[in-house]
C-alpha cells in the first residue's frame, strides 16, 4: 500500500527519471530519513546496479525486489550513500539519496562520502541538512552540480515535489544550486508529527559528446515549524522575563535593605 | 598591574575565544557534527545553532535515553549494544572533561561568558550589584542542579521513551534551555526564539524556555551566575570532578579564619572554600574560575594546580595589585537608595 503511494506520488515525472524515493512505514510518521523507513523505493530503476556506500566509502551491492530495496547498516552510525547507476549504450543515468543509520560512531564526516564521486554527474547536497536539522518548507537548499570532477556553471535543474510543484533552477558560476524548498503542504496541522513529510527531487542532464548523463537527488522536507511558532510571543515573553527579573532584583534589595 | 598578569583578564579573552569557536565554528572546521570536535563537549555549546563546532553532552544523552532506550525498554528488549552509544558519550565526555575539570565552566562555555558579560555591563552601569547570595536561599537552590540533570536530562526522556509521558518531554532540557536561545540568536538565527502552539506540553515548555532567558538577562546584570547555579552540566561535572586534572588546593591556615575573602571573591558563593581546613577544595558548584586564588591574601595559601604543577598560587603581592586593578575597573559604587535617603 505504502509502495503503491510513493510511486503514484511521482508518477507526474515527465522525464520519468529514475529515483529513490522512502517506502512509508506507519501511518503518522513522515518520511524521517533517520528513524523510519529503511525500506526504499527506485522508481525506473529496471536493470540498475545498486550500491550502499558507508560514511568510510566502502560499498556493498544490494538488490531490489520489485523495485524495493531493504537496507541494513553496515555497523556504522552517519549518513549512507544509496546509488543506482544504469549505463544503457550512450545514456548514462544515476539517482542518489542520502540515508541515515545508527551503529557505532563512524568518526567520519558526511561531507567525505558527500563530496566522494558517486557518479560521473552529480547533485551533491552542500551541505546536507544536518542531525537535528531538516529540510523545511520555505528555507533554501544548497547544492553543488559535479561532472566528472569538475562544478558546472549554468546547469539547468528541474525540481519536483510529491505535493505538485515543479519548477526550475540554474546553478550559478561556481556550481551552486540554490534551490527554495517550496511551501505547498495543504491542510497544514499544528505539530510537526501531525504532518507528514513530502518528498523533493532534483534531476538534471548534461550532454557530453554523443553520451547523455542524467542523474537524480531526492529527501523528504518537512512543514516549516514556523506554522505553529511564534517569535512575537516569544519577544513578549522574554520581556515577561526581563520584567520578573527585574521584580525578583528589587525584592530582594528591599528585603535586605530592611 | 599589566593586563597580562591578570588571570581574569587572561581567561576572559579565552572565554571569548572559546565563544567564538563554539558559536560560529563551523566556518572553520565544516558544517557536519563529525567534522566537530567530540559530540559529547563538556559545556552549553548548543547543537541548534547551525554554526556552532560542537555540541554539548546532554542532547545525545537525553536522545539515546529518549529515542533509543527507552522505546527499547517499552518493547522488551535489552541488550548491551542498547547501552553502549549512552556509554560512548559518557567515555567522550570523560576524555575531554579529565583534562580540564570544571575548567569548562569557567573558561569555555558560552553561556557561563555570556553572564559574565552581562555582569560587567551590569557594574559599568553602576547598578547595585547582590553580591552573595542569603546562605540560606543558597542551601536551598543548590540542590536544583541535580534535579535538573536526574528529571530533565535522564527521568522524563527514559519516561517519554516508555511511553509514560508525552513526547514533549523526550529532550526537556534542550526545550528550555538558554544557551540554545543564545547561540542560536548570536549564530544570526531566529529560529529558536519561539512560542509553540502545537500542543500545551510545548507551549509550556517554550514559555518556561522564554521566561528562563529574559530572567537571565536581568539578573545577570547584577547577579553572578544565575543560571549555572541551577546547570544540569554543573551537576555532572560535580559527578566527576575527582578524576579531572585541574585541581583547586588550599592549605589551610588559622589566618583563614578571620579572612574569607576567596569565598567574598567567589562568583559561585561557595562559603566552604573559607571555612575548609582540607586540601581538596573542588565543591560541586566551582566552575574553576581561580578568582578565590587571585584574591587570597596569603602566601602560597590556595592554588589552582595542573595534577601536581602549579598554575596560579596566592600571592600577597599580586593580591595587592589585582585589588586595585579590581577597584580601578569598577569606578566608584552608585550609594544605595537607602543610604541615599540617610544622607
Ligand atoms: S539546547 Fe542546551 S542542552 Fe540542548 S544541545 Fe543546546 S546547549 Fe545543549
Ligand atoms: S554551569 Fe554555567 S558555565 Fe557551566 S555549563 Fe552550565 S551554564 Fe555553562
Ligand atoms: S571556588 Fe574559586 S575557583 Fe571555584 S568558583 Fe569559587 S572562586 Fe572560582
Amino acid at each position: 500500500m505504502g509502495a503503491t503511494l510513493v510511486v503514484a506520488l511521482f508518477s507526474f515525472t515527465a522525464q520519468a527519471a529514475m529515483v529513490w524515493s522512502p517506502v512509508p512505514v506507519e501511518k503518522g510518521h513522515g518520511g524521517h530519513d533517520r528513524r523510519a523507513g529503511k525500506s526504499y523505493l527506485l522508481e525506473n530503476g529496471d536493470g540498475a546496479n545498486l550500491h550502499l556506500i558507508s560514511p568510510k566509502l566502502e560499498s556493498k551491492e544490494i538488490s531490489a525486489i520489485s523495485g524495493r530495496v531493504s537496507v541494513k547498516p553496515m555497523g556504522m552510525d552517519n549518513y549512507h550513500a544509496l546509488v543506482a547507476i544504469r549505463n544503457i549504450d550512450h545514456r548514462h543515468e544515476s539517482a542518489i539519496r542520502y540515508v541515515y543509520m545508527f551503529g557505532k560512531p563512524s568518526k567520519e564526516s558526511p561531507s567525505r562520502l558527500m563530496g566522494y564521486e558517486k557518479s560521473a554527474l552529480e547533485i551533491e547536497p552542500a551541505p546536507y541538512a544536518r542531525e537535528h536539522w531538516r529540510y523545511y518548507s520555505s528555507t533554501d537548499a544548497q547544492f553543488i552540480i559535479r561532472f566528472k570532477g569538475e562544478v558546472i556553471a549554468g546547469a539547468e535543474v528541474i525540481m519536483q515535489t510529491s505535493n505538485g510543484t515543479r519548477s526550475t533552477f540554474t546553478s550559478d558560476a561556481e556550481g551552486r544550486l540554490t534551490v527554495p524548498l517550496p511551501e505547498d503542504f495543504s491542510d497544514v496541522k499544528a505539530g510537526r508529527r501531525a504532518n507528514r513529510a513530502a518528498e523533493f527531487m532534483l534531476t538534471t542532464e548534461r550532454e557530453d559528446g554523443a553520451d547523455i548523463y542524467i542523474t537524480s537527488f531526492s529527501a523528504g522536507y518537512h512543514v516549516n515549524p514556523n506554522h505553529w511558532q511564534s517569535t512575537e510571543l516569544a519577544l513578549a515573553v522574554v520581556a515577561g522575563g526581563m520584567l520578573l527579573g527585574g521584580l525578583i532584583t528589587w525584592r530582594s534589595r528591599r528585603r535586605k535593605e530592611k | 598591574m599589566p593586563v597580562w598578569k591578570n588571570l581574569s583578564v587572561i581567561r576572559k579573552v579565552v572565554q571569548l575565544l572559546a565563544f567564538l569557536f563554539l558559536v560560529y565554528g563551523s566556518v572553520f572546521v565544516g558544517f557536519y557534527s563529525a567534522d566537530k570536535l567530540s559530540g559529547a563537549f563538556p559545556v552549553l555549546a548548543c547543537a541548534y545553532d547551525a554554526k556552532t563546532a560542537d555540541y554539548c553532552v546532554l542532547i545525545p544523552l537525553q536522545h539515546q535515553f529518549g529515542h533509543r532506550l527507552g522505546p527499547a525498554l517499552s518493547a522488551g528488549m535489552f541488550s548491551f549494544s542498547l547501552i553502549l552509544p549512552i556509554l560512548t558519550t559518557l567515555g567522550t565526555f570523560l576524555i575531554l572533561f579529565v583534562v580540564l575539570n570544571k575548567a569548562f565552566c569557567g573558561w569555555l562555555c558560552p553561556l557561563g561568558f555570556f553572564q559574565e558579560v552581562l555582569g560587567m555591563i551590569g557594574q559599568k552601569l553602576r547598578l547595585k550589584r547582590t553580591e552573595s547570595l542569603d546562605p540560606e536561599l543558597l542551601d536551598r537552590i543548590r540542590p536544583a542542579k541535580w534535579l535538573m540533570l536526574g528529571l530533565l536530562v535522564v527521568l522524563f526522556p527514559l519516561a517519554s521513551g516508555l511511553g509514560f509521558v508525552g513526547s514533549e518531554l523526550g529532550d526537556p532540557f534542550c526545550k528550555i534551555c538558554p544557551s540554545r536561545i543564545l547561540t542560536s540568536l548570536a549564530a544570526g538565527q531566529l529560529n529558536q526564539l519561539y512560542i509553540d502552539t502545537s500542543s500545551l506540553g510545548y507551549m509550556i515548555l517554550s514559555i518556561l524556555a522564554d521566561t528562563l532567558f529574559g530572567l537571565i538577562l536581568v539578573l545577570s546584570l547584577t547577579m553572578r551566575q544565575p543560571f549555572c547555579r541551577i546547570c544540569p552540566l554543573l551537576a555532572m561535572h560535580a559527578l566527576f570532578r575527582k578524576v579531572g586534572l585541574v585541581k583547586l588546593v588550599k592549605n589551610y591556615t588559622s589566618r583563614c579564619d578571620k579572612c574569607g575573602l576567596c569565598a567574598k571573591a567567589c562568583p559561585m558563593d561557595i562559603r566552604e572554600i573559607h571555612t575548609s581546613k582540607e586540601k581538596d577544595i573542588l565543591f560541586p558548584d566551582c566552575t574553576l574560575c581561580g578568582r578565590c586564588v587571585e584574591f587570597c591574601p596569603d602566601k602560597g595559601v590556595m592554588a589552582l594546580k595542573y595534577v601536581v604543577i602549579p598554575i596560579k598560587v596566592s600571592d600577597p603581592q599580586y593580591f595587592k595589585e589585582r585589588n586595585r586593578a579590581q577597584k580601578k575597573w569598577e569606578g566608584k559604587q552608585k550609594p544605595s537608595r537607602r543610604v541615599k535617603k540617610a544622607s
